[in-house]
């Protein structure tokens, strides 16, 4: 397969994974820096890429134990820069005004372990089938509803909060 | 769409369990201006899965200079080399000799280096020859022995 090849089939994904690696790692620099990497793998690997039923969700997968292992060496290493960046819900209905309902949205959702987060990613951004979720995320549809189920919740429980706060 | 549907919807929404179609007919309702009071809490959500939607990575993916590019010069590089050796080869035949071509030459040369040893000898051989000469001479000299022989005849008589 010629670079050329390549792309066309796999460059269509970018945006996606850009926008997994950043619901992940929060900062743009380095969910543009993980997607960068995660081509490069695939370019490595693009002799097996045919091989492959769903290569979109081969790349997703990738784009996400490459973020999972940056946030953990990043804890390893102490600097906790991605959880430091963002309140947690307590701050949160505080500081932030409840007409920024969409803004809240998205600091909420940096609030949920990060598994919840990529369901919600993947199925509320993206409008993944649930049997594509599951092959994406390893694991199973009923396992992904489930964690899906938990996200929206979570989601809307902060929500009601910040709008009552707002309200009263 | 009726609002006890959407109630409903909202309610499976939250159980993970909607189809895709269900979700998008719950976008398109709260993306709409009429949305009751007491579900306009979860306007936002909806709002910001769309607008989430809309970002885009605004760096170019750089990949490693293609090999592929330079497999296919080095494939015309190599197919020159091997063209010009068939090529030569063809033209070129009587230059490669074959193993009996060799002993041929090997038996050649062997025999060339007898004949100038034998040459060589045989130019020592005409070297001695020239001694020949002195017995030509020789021979002129018994002229005088014949002279020598007439006087003696006519002494003789």
């Amino acid at each position: 397969m010629n670079q050329k090849e390549f792309l066309a089939k796999v460059l269509p994904y970018k945006d996606k994974l850009y926008r997994l690696a950043k619901r992940l790692l929060v900062s743009a620099e380095e969910a543009e820096d993980a997607v960068q990497e995660v081509y490069l793998k695939l370019w490595k690997g693009r002799e097996n890429i045919g091989n492959y039923k769903n290569p979109e969700a081969f790349a997703v997968t990738m784009t996400k134990n490459y973020c999972l292992d940056r946030l953990k060496s990043k804890q390893a290493s102490n600097l906790k820069i991605v959880h430091s960046n963002f309140q947690n819900g307590e701050n949160l209905q505080k500081k932030v005004e409840v007409n920024d309902g969409v803004e809240l949205v998205f600091k909420i959702m940096q609030t949920l372990p990060e598994k919840q987060r990529m369901v919600l990613q993947l199925r509320d951004v993206e409008q993944f089938d649930f049997d594509e979720i599951a092959e994406m995320m390893e694991s199973t549809e009923t396992a992904v509803r489930v964690t899906l189920s938990r996200a929206r919740k979570a989601v809307r429980e902060q929500l009601i909060k910040q709008y009552n706060y707002g309200v009263s | 769409m009726e609002l006890a549907e959407i109630e409903k919807l909202l309610e499976v929404y939250f159980q993970g369990e909607t189809t895709l179609g269900e979700e998008e007919l719950l976008q398109e309702f709260f993306a709409s201006k009429q949305v009751p009071g007491h579900l306009e809490v979860y306007r936002p959500m909806f709002v910001a899965f769309g607008q989430a939607k809309e970002e885009t990575i605004q760096t170019e993916i750089v990949l490693p200079k293609s090999r592929t590019f330079n497999y296919w010069k080095w494939g015309i590089a190599a197919s020159f080399v091997i063209l010009l050796g068939i090529v030569g080869f063809m033209f070129n035949d009587g230059g490669g000799l074959t193993d009996e071509e060799e002993l041929a030459l090997a038996e050649y040369n062997k025999a060339r280096e007898t004949m100038m040893l034998l040459s060589a000898n045989f130019n020592q051989g005409t070297d001695a020859m020239l001694h020949l000469n002195e017995f030509n001479n020789g021979i002129a000299n018994m002229s005088v022995i014949d002279q020598f022989n007439e006087s003696k005849k006519l002494i003789l008589k």
